[in-house]
């Protein structure tokens, strides 16, 4: 008796190893995106509907933009989800015919502490603001970590003319959002981030100023090409890029923060 | 006179020598016999003050010099010489005495050979010269020639004997070799697991033993020596 | 890429050689001061029976076995503005990185001291006893027999403060030019995309930990071939 249960398992366990081999592994849409996007809980968010109505499964993971983005590169990803214009135009030339397909927005915000030593609130720009902190001295903390958040900030430094690197009131953490606001919280100094990272993170800085132009924060979604890489999932890339301009993803997106922060974090691009 | 009453010593619930009375003689020369774990390191270290007793009393050594050999004596990594030196610290002849105690055990060859360098059983002899460099009331030596070689042997008892005839002290050892007991004790003691099973005068003890293990011990023993 | 990390080991980057600088700064300091706390909790540890070693022992264990993050968030709650050390401002600075490491290596050398003493202290106790040796000399005797192997326990001390990355990127934050040590800019760069750099710092974290090592082990084969010669 015990024999012959012991040849049932196993040709048992032959016949569904067997089957497993059919079942196509397509099924699995490998993503890679940035710590920010993961720290504001979109995904987290998203993922379960999309999944539902795609019967796709989403293996999403995080880094630093560059990190984010090197996976592309070497074939750890389906699909990119990043924010970082400039260096996913690097990405998209480099000749396997992909585009980036910008989505939906927000805005960068400058915190800080509240009582705003050097004047932020009320200012037009992001420009104005930082050339307030500079001018003031004021304490400020910097991912540096060459991400979205990050290269916003050196373009608008950039564009006041002022090299923060090496001074006394700058620092640079080579950190993600959600370190990098622990930091200026326990210095109580000024740092730019994105919205929906700051309101997901406990602290006590303030929001100083939002939704200048110089502040726009543009989300992208780029497929990798089986130009690139013979096996990537080209089809489920292309799901998700698809269900993203579907009316459930758009409203989902549109709703994100909302109940919570009384105010959408992301917005749909038109 | 030391002497012990009612002495126990427990490990961990386990008897490991138990002396309802013992007494040793000043100036008298005793030598312990047994096997492995009969007991005779212990009472010795208890003599020694490095254990105490779990029940029972020891009188008799308050305010006398006692010097003891233990089984695993340490050799501190410096010279030979300082190693017996040591035991005099602060004297100013202190390695006068210490070159001379060295002598006498044989090992003038080595007096600045390293400490830590030793073979066994010129750690040994080494150990038993810091001791003898002094003078005690009572001297208690836990297996003192176990590592010594056969050239060696005789230069140490005779040492020894000389040692304890200048000094007039107590003399407690323990040995392997009922021989040496023979040898070098006034009065042997036979040990088995943990109780003084015979003692007396040692030609006695030897040509004939009253209690029936004593005999078996030393009839195993001389059937293997 | 192998390229571009020979010019970093060798053309003297000078943002590598101010995060090697900041290591060795944190490193060597808390290597002394655990060394300073480790050995005599040590030494009391191996030279002696006493009432309550068995839990002295016990406790030293379990904080040997410490995981690096735990440490790296006990200290940082006692030293944020919120915690009770909080006006010292001293979170995200080099003495908290340094906090934290004492915290983690120096039970490591104690456990490893007290091993060291208590091969030796039975011995050297019985000896010494006989002839009538006691008390602070007999103790100062154990120590400097003891004092290579305890070269060796304080050099696996610094080994672990210099492989450590998760308590000090914690206290430390990684600043540049402040806090950023080797292990904390390795996992930047890592995270970053950018391998030259990591692997330029990685290559030297292993030439340092790789010489640690070497000492350790040729000084515990000399003491090896002292002892049986």
């Amino acid at each position: 008796m015990k024999r012959f249960a012991l040849v049932v398992l196993c040709v048992g366990l032959l016949l569904s190893a067997a089957a497993c081999k059919q079942e196509p592994v397509n099924k699995v849409i490998q993503m890679s995106t940035t710590t920010s996007v993961n720290d504001s809980g979109l995904m987290a968010y998203l993922q379960p509907v999309f999944e539902k109505d795609s019967g796709y499964t989403l293996e999403i993971t995080s880094a630093g933009t560059g990190a984010a983005i090197e996976k592309g590169r070497t074939g750890d990803a389906d699909i990119l989800l990043v924010h970082s214009k400039s260096q996913e135009e690097t990405f998209i030339g480099e000749g396997f015919d992909e585009t980036r397909i910008p989505f939906m927005y927000n805005f960068f915000v400058i915190v800080g502490p509240g009582d705003d030593p050097a004047g932020v609130a009320g200012k037009a720009t992001a420009a104005e603001a930082f050339q307030a902190i500079a001018d003031s001295g004021s304490q400020f903390i910097s991912r540096g970590d060459e991400s979205g958040t990050h290269s916003k900030e050196k373009a608008i430094w950039a564009s006041i003319n002022v090299d923060p690197t090496g001074q006394a009131w700058y620092e640079s953490t080579g950190s993600g959002m959600g370190a990098t606001l622990t930091v200026a919280d326990e210095k109580q100094a000024y740092t730019i981030s994105d919205k929906a990272t700051f309101l997901a993170h406990e602290n006590s800085l303030s929001l100083l100023l939002e939704e200048t132009d110089d502040m726009k924060n543009t989300y992208s979604v780029i497929a990798i090409s089986p130009k690139r890489f013979a096996d990537t999932n080209a089809a489920g890339a292309q799901a998700f890029i698809d269900w993203l301009k579907t009316d459930t993803a758009r409203k989902m997106i549109a709703e994100f923060g909302v109940a919570e922060y009384g105010e959408a974090l992301f917005f749909n691009m038109d | 006179m030391i002497a012990l009453r009612d002495v126990v010593q427990q490990f961990g619930g386990r008897v490991v020598l138990e002396i309802p009375g013992l007494q040793f003689l000043p100036g008298r020369r005793y030598g312990l016999i047994g096997e492995n774990g009969s007991g005779k390191t212990t009472l010795i270290r208890m003599l020694a003050g490095t254990s105490r007793p779990t029940s029972g009393i020891i009188e008799g050594l308050q305010g006398k010099k006692v010097g003891y050999l233990p089984q695993s004596p340490y050799a501190f990594s410096f010279s030979v010489l300082e190693n017996v030196a040591m035991a005099l610290d602060g004297r100013n002849d202190a390695k006068e005495l210490a070159q001379k105690a060295l002598v006498a055990v044989g090992m003038e060859s080595l007096v600045e050979a390293r400490g830590e360098r030793l073979s066994g059983g010129e750690a040994q002899r080494m150990a038993l010269a810091r001791v003898l460099v002094r003078s005690y009331d009572v001297l208690l030596l836990d297996e003192p020639t176990s590592s010594t070689d056969v050239r060696s042997m005789d230069l140490i008892e005779t040492t020894l004997k000389e040692y304890v005839e200048k000094t007039q002290c107590t003399l407690i050892f323990s040995t392997h070799s009922p021989a040496q007991a023979l040898r070098l004790a006034d009065e042997v003691l036979y040990l088995e697991k943990g109780r003084l099973v015979e003692q007396g005068p040692a030609q006695g003890l030897f040509h004939s033993p009253e209690d029936e293990r004593t005999k078996a011990f030393l009839r195993h023993w001389s059937l293997n020596s | 890429m192998i390229k571009q990390v020979l010019e970093l080991l060798f053309g003297a980057d000078p943002e590598l050689r101010q995060i090697i600088g900041v290591t060795l700064r944190m490193s060597v300091t808390s290597t002394l001061i655990s060394a300073l706390i480790g050995i005599p909790w040590g030494v009391a540890m191996g030279a002696n029976q006493f009432k309550g070693k068995a839990i002295l022992s016990r406790i030293t264990n379990t904080l040997m076995g410490l995981p690096p993050v735990v440490a790296g968030l006990i200290v940082f709650l006692v030293l944020s503005r919120s915690g009770p050390l909080g006006k010292l401002s001293l979170l995200y600075s080099v003495p908290a990185m340094v906090i934290a490491q004492v915290v983690l290596i120096s039970p490591i050398i104690a456990g490893m001291t007290a091993n060291i003493v208590s091969l030796r202290a039975p011995s050297i106790n019985e000896t010494c006893a006989g002839i009538g040796i006691n008390g602070w000399k007999r103790l100062w005797l154990t120590i400097k027999e003891c004092r290579i192997p305890f070269v060796t326990s304080v050099l696996a001390g610094f080994g672990r403060s210099i492989a450590e990355v998760g308590a000090v990127q914690m206290v430390g934050g990684n600043i540049q030019f402040k806090t950023r040590v080797m292990t904390t800019a390795i996992m930047m760069q890592t995270n970053m995309g950018r391998f030259e750099l990591a692997v330029a710092l990685g290559i030297v974290l292993l030439i340092i930990s790789f010489i640690v090592n070497s000492l350790v082990h040729r000084i515990q084969e000399q003491t090896l071939r002292d002892r049986t010669a």
